[in-house]
Formats: structure tokens, C-alpha cells, sequence
């Protein structure tokens, strides 16, 4: 029983925190603003964090990662979600793209598109979700039809975040006949954006711009090389890469920022009281929800993953997401609506009330991680 | 359950819980000794809430050093002789150590009554007879309350386990209960507080033996996370039961009922809200970034 991470992720922490200090402007609420220069903020933090060796902490050292442990992968999640992901869309490279090209793909594969992860230099989008083809991801439509040794993609991707700025894009498509089992013959093609016949439509949202997008796939070819983990295995590594979001964003680390934050106002004379027993429940909330995402990470570590742990933890910090931002409202009351620098904190209460409406929603509705853990709770009899 | 059952019945056969209890050594082992000792301390805790053993046993982990009076949780203790306090298993031992969040401490004895409700079976007053030695007190109140966190945990694994036993074997409409979707979505958001108050009892024994000057914040919070997931918890899986949930015969309504005490006494999760709000604008709240005193 010791919850304490140890002196070298205390040093880790305090390095992140110094560099998000002197590289990052404040009141910087990331990359996917209407402003250019936030993006280019970003570019120029995952430069950096690559000279120190950072951005590939966690990769194997093979990779060219630092091989850093599952605790180290941890503090760096928590200070870069905790300060707005300075990484930008980085992150889903770094988490899980990388990671399955090194588990799936084959030399060529990784000599072309590791180093440029690794570098902070290439955006990923993707390519999962479909209209008819949410929560219930094994029913996409769109097709891969051969063409002479490689292959013509048509259909429509959506809610496809940072489409806009990617170069890539990791599109889940259907080889030959739907059969029955819905799962058999998907296929993870890693595509270039700039491809002939790919448009991108942005999704107007509360979410602000680049969060949302349309992809249009009109007969995009292609090449043998670029399908990951072999034909008909996709979902093999869909799996892996929503296993990876599951335990990938550190929610509770902003909640807990943000409480920090507005501390004052929550605590201050004349606040109501049923204000400072919100604010107490709230943190405790978040501890729990830290602590849940650190069993998952500890059964990680001990190489025994239980899916049920991750949707736990993930239904804990979304929830938790959203009674923070509702205690973050309530502190700042007729304040709390306005954005911007001249906002509150400047502006990150209410970008944070706005991001927390779709914590139940991105990487897949927490309806379906209830259904996991009931799942395991009931077994058979169920 | 069947102590719960029983001592309902005959108040006496406590006496005989706590003959057992002895034998197991209860008495050696101090909780803020070490966090092996704490872990143990926690999961009799724990084992004792699993059936609603009908015992003071956080309050007799609890005596003082040296084989002195068990420890309770009043409102506030002072030392007038007429003051009294209600305290779970108060008639149970002679005497008591009654303690406050304050630090303040005084001696009591029961006095000749028991509430003997439904909700508060044993449940019986006591008196303070005068001061008591006020050292280290501090340490024990914070270890009082996250050990009666870890009773209440036991209580609600058990209610859970007891709920998902329930609609897997209960047919409606043809099917088993755990086929209905509503059912099912119940059961998960009961696992989330329950997994997440385990959690947090664990945490929170690692805070208290480790900061002992300062982990009253911790304690409360765990008291705090676990009076409101006892009560979503129990509520789901005693509603999951249907109508069988109210009766005595299942042993989720004498979880229900039993629990009540460490539910309302020494006071309401509202009071521990403004407690825990009060002790973080004092001394901060252990995490990721300062808060309140710990700015």
C-alpha cells in the first residue's frame, strides 16, 4: 500500500510544469482555436518536448522512446490534459497511433511513419465513426474495393477531430462481402490527407472549431503498403486503440486544476454554503476518479488489464468532469458565460463547462462502458 | 447476518460477538502502528460491515493505548456531567472515551436505556462522567472515521453482490431481471461508487498512518464519499430487490437498517461537508495542484 509515485516522477512533474511555464503563454486553452497561433504553440511545445526526450517517454526504447515506465506515462498525461494538452493533436500519435504501428506494422511502416510521431512533426486524425456507425462502431459501411495491387476507399467518416490540420489519417474501412459477424473484414488503412478524392467539412459545435468534422472518402486510392495489421484485421486493432483512449485522458488532473484555480471564490465569505459542500464533494470526486484511473494503470503494469476497470474509471472522471464544471459555474455564477482572456481564469472555466458536455460522448458513449462493467458484474446469468 | 439477527433478538449476544473478536486478537492490533497493521484493521472493518456484525468494532480498534475505554465520535465533547450522546453499542461497555473533531475528549458511561428502533437497534445513550487525556486524540479521530468508511464499504459490496445474486435468478416478463437494460445500468453506476469508495479507503488508510498531523481533510472525505455512495448504493440494490428488499428474511434490508448508526452518528453527511470544506480551507487537500491552506 504507497501511493507515492517516487522521487523521479516528482522531478518529471516539476520538469513538465517548467517547461508548460516558460514555453506555453498563459491563458493558452490549446490548439484547436480559431487563432493559427495556438496551433503553432503547440508545434512548437512537441519540438521541444522532443529535444528533451519527452514526447516519446513512454515508447520503447527500440523506438526511440525513453521506455518510461506506466507511472511516468501517467504524470505526463495529467500535466498535459491538467494545461490543455500543449501537445495539441499530438497526443493520439504519441498514445496509440505510434503504439500500433509498432505492434502491427511492418518495417517499412515504421521506418516511414514513427520518426515523424516521434519528432512532433506529423497529425493523425481518425477515421472511425460513421453516421449509422457510432457506438455500434462494427457496422461502418465504407468500403475498400481492390484496384490493381491497392485499393479504392469510399464512404463517409464524421465527428473525425482536427480532420482539418491532419496529414494523416488511421481510416477503418470494409474489405470484400458483410457477412454476419460484423467485425470480419475491417481494415485499418493508414491514409495521407492530401489524397484525391478526400473532403473535409468541418461540424459547427460547441465545442469550437477543429473538434468536429465530415470526411468525404470519394474513391481514394490506396497503396498495398499502407493497410496496418493485415486485411480483415482491423478490428483487432481498433481494439487496442480504444483500449489506449480509455485510459488516455487524465480528466480529473484540469478538473483539480481548475478547483485549484477557483479555490478562492468557492471558499470566500458570503459564498453559499451549499457552495462549499459541492466544492468538498467535488474534490473528493475527483480523488476518486484519480484513484480508479490509477488501478487501471497499476493493472496495466502488471500486465492483467481488466476492460471493466477502464470503463469504471472512465464513467468516474467523465461524470467527474461534469459536476466540476457545474461547481466551476455555480463559484462564478453571472461571470461564469463569459470567454475569452477577460473571462474568469481566463477563459478556461467556461472552455472546460463546454468540453465537459462531450466527456460522456467522445471515444464512445459512457452508455456502452456501463455496459461493459454490467456485463462483467452479471456474467452469464445475465 | 445471523449475529445481526440474533443480537436484534437478544442484545446480549454482542457480548459473545466480542468474546470472539477478542480470541481473533482484536486487542493487539493498533491501527496507526504501521500500514500493514491499518490494512488489517481496515479489512476486519470491512469484513465486519459485509454482515452488519453487531459490534462497536472501529470503536474497540480504537481504545486507548494501553487497553483503555473504546473510542466514540460525539458532536462535540465536552466534559459537563450533563452531557449525553447517542453511540452505536453505547450500552456495551462500561465506560467510553468520547472524542470530538476538535480534540477535545471526556470520559462516559451509558445510561440505563436503548433505542432499540428499527433503524437504531442498538443505539444507546451516554453520559459524560469527566475529562479525559486528550493526547493523540487527533490522530485516532481521523482514523475513527476512515475505519467506519471501511465498515460502510463492507456494507455495500455485500448490498451489490446481494442485488446482482437477486436479479439473476428473479423471472419477469419471461426473462431474468439482469435482461433489462435499466437494471443492468443500475448495477454499473452502484460498482462505479463502490469501486471507487474501495479506492478511496485504501487511499486514504496510506494518508492517515502516514500524516497523521494531517489528514483530517483525507478522513472526512472518505466518510463524506462513503455516507453518499451508502446511500445511492443501498437505495438501488434494496429497489432491485422489490418488495423482498423491505423484508428481514433477505439480508439486504438488515444492511438497509443496521448501517443506519454509522450513516447519521456523530453527524450528517451535510455536517461532514462543512467540516471537510472548514478542514481544506485549513490544511489544503492532498492532489495534483494546492488548495485552500494548502496553497
Amino acid at each position: 500500500m504507497d501511493y507515492d509515485f517516487g522521487p523521479e516522477a516528482g522531478k518529471l512533474r516539476a520538469r513538465l510544469r517548467e517547461l508548460i511555464a516558460a514555453e506555453i503563454p498563459e491563458g493558452w486553452l490549446g490548439a484547436f482555436s480559431d487563432d493559427p497561433a495556438d496551433l503553432e504553440v503547440a508545434q512548437r511545445f512537441c519540438r521541444r518536448l522532443a529535444e528533451e526526450g519527452l514526447l516519446t517517454l513512454a515508447w520503447p526504447e527500440e523506438y526511440g522512446g525513453a521506455g518510461g515506465s506506466v507511472w511516468d506515462q501517467t504524470v505526463v498525461r495529467e500535466e498535459m490534459w491538467a494545461h490543455h494538452e500543449p501537445r495539441g493533436a499530438q497526443y493520439m500519435g504519441l498514445n496509440w497511433v505510434g503504439p500500433a504501428i509498432m505492434a502491427f506494422g511492418t518495417d517499412e511502416q515504421k521506418r516511414r511513419f514513427l520518426p515523424p510521431i516521434a519528432a512532433g512533426r506529423i497529425i493523425w486524425c481518425q477515421g472511425f465513426s460513421e453516421p449509422d456507425a457510432g457506438s455500434d462502431l462494427a457496422s461502418l459501411t465504407t468500403r475498400a474495393e481492390p484496384d490493381g495491387d491497392g485499393w479504392r476507399i469510399s464512404g463517409q467518416k464524421i465527428w473525425t477531430s482536427y480532420a482539418e490540420m491532419a496529414q494523416c489519417c488511421v481510416l477503418a474501412a470494409r474489405v470484400g462481402v458483410p457477412t454476419e459477424r460484423k467485425h470480419e473484414g475491417i481494415t485499418i488503412f493508414l491514409v495521407p490527407m492530401d489524397r484525391p478524392g478526400i473532403t473535409v467539412r468541418p461540424i459547427r459545435s460547441m465545442l469550437g472549431r477543429h473538434h468536429l468534422n465530415e470526411c468525404f472518402f470519394d474513391g481514394v486510392r490506396a497503396e498495398p503498403d499502407e493497410v496496418l495489421g493485415g486485411v480483415g484485421n482491423g478490428w483487432t486493432v481498433i481494439r487496442r486503440a480504444l483500449a489506449h483512449e480509455r485510459v488516455g485522458i487524465a480528466r480529473y488532473a484540469r478538473c483539480e486544476r481548475l478547483l485549484s484555480l477557483v479555490g478562492a471564490e468557492l471558499a470566500a465569505a458570503g459564498a453559499p454554503s451549499g457552495l462549499r459542500s459541492l466544492w468538498a464533494r467535488a474534490l473528493v470526486q475527483v480523488r476518486v476518479a484519480r484513484l480508479l484511473a490509477y488501478r487501471t494503470v497499476a493493472e496495466q503494469e502488471a500486465d492483467a488489464p481488466r476492460d471493466e476497470s477502464a470503463s469504471v474509471a472512465r464513467l468516474a472522471v467523465t461524470q467527474a468532469d461534469q459536476q466540476v464544471a457545474e461547481v466551476l459555474f455555480q463559484a462564478l455564477e453571472g461571470r461564469s458565460l463569459e470567454a475569452g482572456p477577460a473571462a474568469p481564469v481566463r477563459g478556461a472555466v467556461e472552455d472546460h463547462w463546454r468540453y465537459a458536455q462531450a466527456a460522456t460522448v467522445a471515444s464512445g458513449t459512457i452508455e456502452i462502458q456501463r455496459m461493459i462493467v454490467s456485463r462483467a458484474l452479471l456474467g452469464s446469468g445475465r | 447476518m445471523d449475529a445481526a439477527r440474533r443480537s436484534e433478538a437478544d442484545p446480549d449476544h454482542r457480548a459473545a460477538v466480542g468474546s470472539v473478536l477478542e480470541s481473533l486478537g482484536i486487542d493487539e492490533l493498533d491501527p496507526l502502528s504501521d500500514l500493514d497493521t491499518a490494512a488489517a484493521a481496515g479489512e476486519l472493518c470491512r469484513a465486519a460491515g459485509r454482515v452488519a456484525l453487531p459490534y462497536p468494532v472501529v470503536a474497540a480498534l480504537l481504545r486507548e493505548p494501553g487497553g483503555g475505554p473504546p473510542l466514540a465520535l460525539v458532536p462535540t465533547a465536552g466534559s459537563a456531567a450533563a452531557d449525553s450522546w447517542a453511540v452505536d453499542h453505547g450500552d456495551l461497555f462500561r465506560e467510553w472515551t468520547c472524542a470530538d473533531l476538535d480534540g477535545r475528549a471526556c470520559r462516559a458511561r451509558p445510561a440505563p436505556s436503548r433505542l432499540g428502533t428499527r433503524l437504531g437497534p442498538f443505539v444507546a445513550p451516554v453520559e459524560a462522567t469527566g475529562p479525559a487525556p486528550g493526547d493523540g486524540v487527533g490522530a485516532r479521530v481521523d482514523m475513527h472515521l476512515t475505519l467506519g468508511a471501511w465498515v460502510v464499504l463492507g456494507y455495500v459490496e455485500r448490498a451489490l453482490e446481494l442485488a446482482v445474486e437477486h436479479v439473476r435468478g428473479r423471472v419477469q416478463f419471461g426473462q431474468p431481471l439482469a435482461a433489462f437494460q435499466a437494471v443492468q445500468f443500475q448495477l454499473a453506476d452502484a460498482a462505479v461508487i463502490v469501486d471507487g469508495l474501495r479506492e478511496l479507503c485504501r487511499f486514504t488508510l496510506w494518508r492517515v498512518v502516514t500524516n497523521q498531523e494531517g489528514a483530517r481533510p483525507d478522513a472526512l472525505g472518505v466518510r463524506l464519499h462513503a455516507l453518499d455512495g451508502a446511500r445511492a448504493t443501498l437505495r438501488t440494490c434494496q429497489q432491485l430487490h422489490g418488495a423482498a428488499g423491505l423484508c428481514d428474511e433477505y439480508d439486504v434490508s438488515i444492511l438497509c437498517r443496521h448501517i443506519q448508526p454509522a450513516l447519521r452518528l456523530p453527524f450528517s453527511a451535510e455536517r461532514t461537508a462543512d467540516e471537510l470544506a472548514a478542514a481544506v480551507e485549513r490544511s489544503g487537500f492532498a492532489g495534483l495542484f494546492p488548495h485552500g491552506g494548502g496553497r
